[in-house]
């Protein structure tokens, strides 16, 4: 195998690549494309929590926690302080009952009432109803029986949110690297339609060098994209040697599943047909990083969680080596067997 | 002294239980040209595949250039070209671009893709992707990539395949000038005038077995049967065909008897073509 006609090969595999226009305008859009979001959305959490607040009586504590993070609206009716909620101007809305100091004197159990919209995220939920309880406990000087209508799950987030943008970086590097998936398997692909990996190989080229070419060809494509986007949008200030460590194995393991993609379809469409299905399974661990609770225990079956959750925990919370290895040595694992698998069977097909 | 280019020994290939090709033995010279003639599905295609180690013989030897194609395929792949029957050009590149990549593979140093495709005809277009080019324009853009290593053995598996009368004899031309180079041919052809034409010898191959393996010349004497032919004016007033065998001992007495009896409008002789040659040894067509 020589080195020069392994680089000959990828550089034609390049030219090809972006003589493709769909793939070239994917590609170069897309890196565009969720770099522009990423720096549209917000960049920070509003931690103040804006609530509305009806009661005939008002705790003393209410008032005097105004300005340290709470931000308190009395309102003069129940239907307002629902109007309120609805239109956005609170984060919730709060009705105390009129004989609450009464029940707080005397430690009986306090119901109250909040109110919140659809889309409000379970977490501050939880910063809310944990709150209330919080308020209680202070006025009173001792645990009181809270009767919310919000039942209080998980932990309470109130100070450690991550900024939607950067909640959503590992989705984004995601993408970017499934994306190359489509683009070696429709290259491979077209080399075996085309029969010209047939013409390929009856020149001094041989099999391992097409797949160390074809592998190289992916490998690059797909990290290089993942590293300028995380680069570009700052995902590399905590952990970097930990996060390019991640994202190539995360291009070793798109490369094997494209050579996997390339021997299952006879044609581009059925490269796509393959394609967009698995793409769409290994984008599920970044839905639950970006929305916490929607998926469960099961999404650990997907390789790509392994590449989602060691990216969300080093890039947003600067988890080192001893916090994510495993995580990294499972992804590794995926690899050696996306990448054995997909040389087996590709090279079924090419011989 | 020359010595041989290509030797098949015993070679035999099977596609499960199908043999394609059974127990076959033959050499090419240094600097021949080989015609290697058969309908399809007779084992042309799966015989090429073994000699140039894209399919390892199931039993046999086949060496090339003096090495086990078996043993070292990529040693042989280095010193050979091959021109395919179906198209397998990168479409999205140009002529020049395609040529320039094959050379790289090969590790052509001061490599003049424009020579090469001079040569075959299609100097002017270098820079026109492949894509938009005609069926023409690539085979001879599959029979120049071929040249790229100025390969001692070129396989040629129906080169002038849909080419316009014009552009073929060009790439017959450029095999002619390939051989004077010195290098051999191994040429598989349906067209029997460019296979009589051009190759030193014949070989004929029908069901996975070399039938007759020969030069053009020979085979004609061999099997072929030579002719007379004539039309002779008809009661009505046509034209009738007859034909009289020649070398027969009752020749000489039907050619008197055709000018005695009948007025021959025209006359002449005629060989036997290998295409009649090839029906009179296996029984079937070329083309079937």
């Amino acid at each position: 195998m020589s080195w020069p006609i392994v680089r000959a090969l990828i550089a034609k595999d390049y030219t090809l690549f972006f003589r493709n226009r769909l793939f070239a305008f994917i590609s170069v859009l897309g890196i565009v494309f969720y770099i522009i979001i990423y720096f549209v959305l917000p960049s920070s959490v509003n931690e103040e929590l804006d609530i509305g607040l009806y009661a005939l009586v008002i705790p003393p504590v209410f008032e005097q926690l105004q300005g340290e993070g709470l931000s308190i609206k009395t309102v003069d009716s129940v239907e307002t302080l629902k109007e309120g909620v609805i239109e956005g101007q609170y984060l919730a809305g709060v009705v105390l009952p009129a004989d609450i100091m009464e029940k707080l004197a005397t430690g009986s159990e306090v119901t109250v009432d909040v109110y919140f919209t659809a889309d409000t995220p379970q977490e501050l939920k939880d910063a809310v109803t944990n709150l209330i309880e919080e308020l209680a406990y202070i006025q009173s000087g001792q645990v009181l029986a809270v009767d919310i209508s919000e039942e209080i799950v998980g932990p309470d987030m109130v100070g450690i949110q991550v900024p939607p943008r950067d909640r959503m970086l590992p989705f984004f590097a995601i993408f970017i690297i499934l994306t190359e998936t489509l683009g070696l398997s429709s290259l491979i692909s077209e080399e075996i339609e085309g029969r010209t990996a047939q013409a390929l190989l009856i020149t001094p080229m041989t099999v391992k060098g097409l797949f160390l070419a074809k592998g190289i060809t992916g490998v690059s494509l797909a990290f290089g994209q993942a590293l300028l986007f995380m680069a570009v949008t700052g995902g590399l200030n905590h952990q970097p040697l930990i996060i390019v460590f991640t994202l190539l194995l995360a291009a070793l393991l798109v490369t094997g599943i494209g050579f996997l993609l390339a021997s299952a379809g006879k044609d581009l469409m059925s490269v796509m047909a393959w394609g967009i299905p698995a793409m769409i399974i290994l984008a599920v661990p970044a839905f639950g990083v970006m929305f916490p609770g929607t998926v469960s225990d099961w999404v650990k079956v997907i390789p790509s969680y392994y590449l989602v959750d060691t990216v969300h925990l080093s890039a947003n919370f600067g988890l080192g080596w001893g916090d994510v290895w495993q995580d990294i040595l499972i992804l590794l694992g995926f690899d050696i067997a996306f990448i054995g698998l997909g040389i087996i069977t590709l090279r079924r097909k090419l011989t | 002294m020359a010595g041989d280019a290509i030797v098949a020994q015993d070679l035999t290939y099977r596609y499960g239980q199908l043999v394609a090709v059974d127990h076959i033995s033959f050499k090419v010279a240094d600097g021949e040209i080989l015609g290697f003639l058969g309908p399809n599905g007779a084992g042309k295609s799966t015989t090429v595949k073994v000699l140039t180690g894209q399919l390892r013989p199931r039993e046999g030897k086949v060496t090339v250039l003096g090495i086990d194609v078996a043993r070292d395929p990529e040693k042989v792949q280095a010193q050979i070209g091959v021109c395919f029957e179906m198209t397998n050009l990168y479409e999205k590149m140009s002529a020049e671009e395609n040529l320039k990549l094959f050379a790289r593979l090969f590790g052509v140093p001061h490599f003049d893709a424009t020579a090469i495709l001079e040569r075959v005809g299609l100097a002017g277009r270098e820079r026109d992707r492949v894509e938009n080019y005609s069926k023409g324009m690539k085979q001879r853009l599959m029979v120049g990539r071929a040249l790229v290593n100025r390969p001692a053995i070129l396989f040629l598996d129906e080169p002038t395949d849909g080419l316009d009368p014009a552009s073929a004899e060009n790439i017959r031309k450029v095999i002619l000038e390939e051989r004077e180079r010195g290098a051999t041919v191994f040429l598989t052809t349906h067209d029997m005038m460019e296979a009589d034409k051009l190759s030193d010898r014949v070989g004929f191959i029908n069901q996975g077995k070399i039938v007759a393996l020969d030069t053009p010349h020979n085979l004609k004497q061999q099997y072929g049967k030579r002719a007379l032919r004539a039309q002779v004016a008809g009661p009505d007033g046509g034209l009738e065909n007859r034909e009289i065998i020649m070398d027969q001992p009752e020749t000489a007495g039907a050619v008197q008897e055709l000018f005695g009896r009948e007025k021959v409008v025209t006359i002449h002789s005629e060989e036997a073509s290998l295409e009649d040659i090839f029906i009179d040894i296996t029984g079937r067509g070329l083309t079937e």
